[in-house]
Parts: structure tokens; sequence; C-alpha cells
């Protein structure tokens, strides 16, 4: 082409990769905002509020990571905190009040999940309405639909130990730390994500379609069906999400998981997942999901008022997204 | 007597009551580099996205070396060997140059896993270098870089990089040199002749008159979604190409000079 140089461009070194990778800074934040807690008040790194973080951090973080597979390829779902609410309710009615066995019931809660996802990814791609207006109606159908079953109120206690129930919700004591099965879930869940989305044809798919839809459809990517398989991920994901919650606290709420479509989506790009697709980290994601999570516990701890907490999170989410501007034009400037 | 690579016959295509194209006929030949010309509105990214299957066609018939095909969707028309470079759409920027070289077609090992499969990322790596090697703009890029950081002259290098590999029977190019400079069409311009020398047909779109005669070695031209003409470069000149694109009467526009090419040209 026009240059004549014969030395191929110094491959930039690996360490000032990693300063420039979006997960990178906010990484950075995460330590920031750990120690400042961590000064602020010694029980916040004491075993107890360690093992309370845990015992949160999956619940958001699984639906975390769905929504940032559907954010890497251009489309987001603000119906999962209502799946989040509607799945356990419905696998605790039909258990308790229909009798029917726990394993069945689990199953048609999971088809509830997939029906959600299937229906906003439908309407999405082949309809062609935007996945906000869509998932925005499927969030009042759904919360209004756990509303109407549980004629609003909460469901008796579920006191009915098994393997199914210990496999979402058991716990177990590791050193002083007590520790729930669904950081097992939340472990392998990311090690899929991180090799769905880095490693496998799928994750250049999804990256491809949501940095250029009609390129990746040009060069034969079946564009629709991935958005549509990864809507149903993403609302399987936050039904199973809420039902490890509701069996932890051995009791199922229609209004469960309220506000947690922002908050996740809050998650993931704090983490640098691009809102507007194409680029996608679960590595950020995971940092950003301790982030919201320590600074919700943090702020409690160091005597900030409750109802102050919004105003923080909000601060500091807009304080990541002024970093990720930053780095990314000096990239482009470089 | 050359090889027809590629035929199309009464092709036909409506976007509701627009009929964008209306018993559309041509056909294609090995190693020859066709410019497809016409106004706005005259059918030809209709009829060029009804051959990569973007737009399938209402009715008509296409043939390939001669078979008859049906062409669906994008997949169907790579697969026939038939690779088009859309206008300003036709790479992913946020991934890298190696990436958008192969995508949709990444290599993979333990294949059986289908879309789950895990790249094959040195060769990955490997083929894209020794492709941007073999196109000559390897010394300036790394595989590994995103797109967005290129310049739009090689984006179109990567793109019509991409679309030699596969060993495609016809390239069609929609205006390849939309927003380049001098120098990055130029470069554009030396690809498409090389894809010629190659054996490859190149069909390609352009307002650019100049560029045309610069390297085509026929002429399409559409009106209204027909073909209305069909000229020999080597045999023609730059008044006759412009009156078939605006409709106007040659012997007219003979005798009215320029003046008279002018103001049929602004009515287009």
């Amino acid at each position: 082409m026009v240059a004549v140089s014969e030395t191929p461009p110094a491959r930039p070194s690996l360490w000032s990769q990693a300063l420039r990778a979006p997960e990178f800074s906010s990484l950075v934040i995460l330590v920031v905002v750990l120690a400042a807690f961590a000064i602020g008040d010694s029980k916040f790194l004491s075993p107890l509020n360690i093992s309370n973080m845990i015992a949160f951090l999956p619940e958001l973080g699984i639906i975390a990571l769905g929504m940032t597979l559907l954010l890497t390829a251009g489309e987001f779902d603000l119906s999962v905190g209502a799946v989040f609410a509607l799945a356990p309710v419905s696998v605790m009615l039909l258990a308790q009040n229909a009798g029917v066995d726990l394993g069945v019931a689990l199953l048609i809660g999971l088809a509830i999940c997939i029906a959600v996802g299937a229906i906003n990814g439908i309407l999405v791609t082949k309809v062609g309405i935007s996945s906000f207006l869509v998932t925005l109606s499927m969030l009042l159908i759904v919360r209004g639909a756990a509303l109407y079953i549980t004629q609003g109120f909460p469901l008796k206690a579920w006191d009915r130990p098994g393997p199914l129930v210990t496999l979402l919700a058991g716990s177990f004591d590791w050193g002083p730390f007590r520790l729930y099965t669904s950081l097992w879930w939340f472990i392998a869940l990311t090690a899929l994500s991180i090799y769905l989305l880095d490693y496998a044809k799928l994750g250049n798919w999804i990256s491809a379609i949501g940095s250029n839809r009609s390129a990746a459809i040009a060069r034969g990517v079946p564009a629709d069906q991935v958005k549509i398989w990864l809507f149903i991920l993403t609302s399987v994901l936050a039904g199973l999400a809420g039902m490890i919650s509701a069996f932890r606290i051995s009791a199922a709420s229609p209004v469960a998981g309220t506000g947690y479509e922002l908050e996740v989506i809050a998650m993931v790009v704090v983490g640098g997942t691009a809102l507007t697709g194409g680029r996608g980290t679960i590595l950020g994601t995971l940092v950003g999901a301790f982030m919201l999570r320590a600074i919700r516990n943090g702020i409690v701890l160091i005597g900030v008022p409750g109802l102050a907490y919004n105003i923080f999170v909000g601060a500091i989410i807009l304080v990541m997204l002024v970093l990720h501007a930053l780095i990314q034009k000096n990239k482009a400037r470089s | 007597m050359p090889m027809e690579v590629l035929r199309l016959e009464n092709a036909q295509k409506s976007f509701g009551s627009v009929r964008a194209l209306k018993r559309a006929s041509l056909s294609l030949n090995e190693g020859e580099i066709v410019a497809l010309l016409g106004d706005n509105g005259a059918g030809k990214s209709t009829l060029i996205k009804s051959i990569s299957g973007v737009h399938p066609l209402d009715s008509g018939q296409i043939y390939v070396r001669g078979a008859p095909v049906t062409i669906r969707s994008a997949r169907d028309a790579i697969d026939l060997g038939i690779e088009t470079i859309h206008q300003d759409t036709s790479l992913a920027p946020d991934l890298s140059i190696a990436r958008n070289l192969f995508l949709g077609r990444e290599p993979v090992k333990l294949g059986f896993l289908g879309v789950f499969a895990p790249l094959d990322r040195p060769k990955l790596r490997g083929d894209a270098s020794a492709l941007l090697r073999r196109v000559g703009i390897a010394k300036r890029l790394d595989a590994d870089a995103p797109v967005k950081t290129l310049s739009g002259g090689e984006r179109q290098s990567i793109a019509i990089s991409r679309a030699m590999q596969f060993a495609a029977k016809v390239i069609i190019l929609d205006e390849p040199t939309n927003n380049l400079g001098v120098e990055e069409t130029h470069s554009v311009l030396r690809f498409v002749k090389e894809m010629r020398e190659a054996g490859h047909c190149v069909l390609f779109i352009t307002h650019n008159i100049h560029h045309v005669f610069a390297v085509a070695d026929r002429i399409i031209v559409m009106r209204r979604g027909e073909v209305t003409a069909e000229l020999v470069v080597a045999e023609t000149d730059l008044l006759t190409v412009e009156s078939a694109i605006t409709g106007a009467d040659v012997a007219t526009l003979m005798r009215d000079g320029k003046k008279g090419l002018r103001g049929t040209s602004a009515d287009g």
C-alpha cells in the first residue's frame, strides 16, 4: 500500500495492553473502593462480612453474565428482574399448592424462562422492535403475572430440604467463611461465559453482530438466531438466579428483584462492556459485580444512610463511564 | 469464447409497490472487470443485493457456470463463490483484522462442537498474516489490531483481501472508492486489476466514470430497473456512457456539445 516501512509495528507489551484494557481501570477502582471501605470500617474484611458479600454476589452476577453476552450482541433485557421473581414464585406455588414434584416444577419454571426469552428475542429480531420497548413491556407482563398468581403476597416459607434445594442453595463452611453452592454456579458459569465470548466461534459471531450487524449477516452469520438464543440464555440465567435466591432465604416474593435490571446493566457497563454492542468483557463484568456488591455492603457499614446508597452507586457508575470514555478516546488518538 | 461464470435472467424484485428490478438480465465472464453504472434508483444496488443474497429475487433465474442456482441468503451466495463487499458495511470495527478476515468461516479445533467449537487462534493469526502479506499490506498492519484503527483505504483492502482468499468466482464491490483519498483509491483500483489477473470476475458499482475507464473491460448500464446498455470500454467513450446512464439521445448530445451534456446530467 502506501507506506514502505519494512518492520511490522512493535506489538504493545502485555503490560501496556493490560493497562489499556477496559477491565483494568475498573479493577483499579474496585481495589480503591475495597481499600477505602476496609480503612473506613474494620468489619468490612471480617469473615462474616465477606461471607455475606459472596452469598449475594452470584445472584446478580449470574444475570450479569447473560446480560454481558446480550449487550455485546447489541441488545439488552429489562425483564430480568421480573423473571428473577416469576420463576421461583411459579416453582414454589406449583410445588407447595398444586403438589407438583419439585423437579417437575423446576422444569416448568425453566420452560417459563425460555418462553419469556424466546418471545423477547423473536419480537426484537423478527418484528424489529427495539429491545428497550420489547423488554420493558415484558417487564410489566412478567412482574404483573408474578403479582397476580401470588395475589401480591410472599409465599409461605419453603420447608422441604432435598438434593435439588441443596444443589441450588446449599451452604458449607470453609474455614471461617460460610459459602453457598451458588458460588460454584457462578464460578462455573463465569468460566463458561469467558470461553463462549473469547475463545469459541460463537463469541466471534456475538461480537461481530453487536459491532456491525449487516457485516455479520453478509458473512453468513445467523444474527437473528444468535440474538434469540442470547435472550433465552439471559432469561434462563435470571430465573436460575431467582431460584438460588429464593431457596437460600427459603421464601419467594413476587416483588423480588425489583430494579435488578438496571443494577445488572450498571455492573456490566461499569466493567467495560459497551452499551452500544461489539465490545464485551466477562472479566470486567466480574469486577463490576464485585464493585456494586461491595459498595452496597460497604456504604452501610461505614455509616452512610442506606437511603443515600443510590447517590453513591450513580456517582461511581458515572465516574467509571467517564474513565472508560477517556481511555477509548486516548486509544483512538494514539 | 470467454468462460461465463454468472448469468442473471429476467430478474424481478419489488419493495411494496416499487418495482426496483424489472426483467434485468446480465452475463459475467471469468477474468473480466465489469462496471455497473446507472443513476440513483436505477436498481444497481438491488441487483447486486439479489446476487449476494441480501434481497432474494421475486422471480428470475441465476446461473453459476451455467447451472441454475437459488440464492436465498448471504451464506448461499458465499458458498457459490460470490463474495460481496458492501459499501461501508463489510467489516465489524470492534473485531481484529484476523477475526474479520475469517468471520463466518473461522478456523476451529474440535469442529464437531459447532458454534461452540474453540477458535484455532494460532491458525487464525497465521493465515491472516499470510493473507495480508500476499496482498502486500502486511508490512504495516498487525492482524490483531481492531479494524476501527484502520483508514478507509486499509479497510477496503482488508475487505477485498477477504473476498480474494476464498477463491471467489465473482467479487462484487459496491462503490469501493467512495470516501477514499487519492492514494487509497489507486490502491483499491490496483487490487481490482490484480483480481482480474488472478482469474476472478469483478463486478463493481461506481459513480466515478473515470475509474471505469481506468480499470473496467465492460460496462453494464441500468435504468429504471432494467439493463439498458452493454458497452465494451475499448470501443466506447465518456459521452456515450454518460448518455446511456442519463437516457439522453446520444446524437442530440453530440450536436449540442458539452452544454447539452451538462444540462442532461443535472436532470438525472
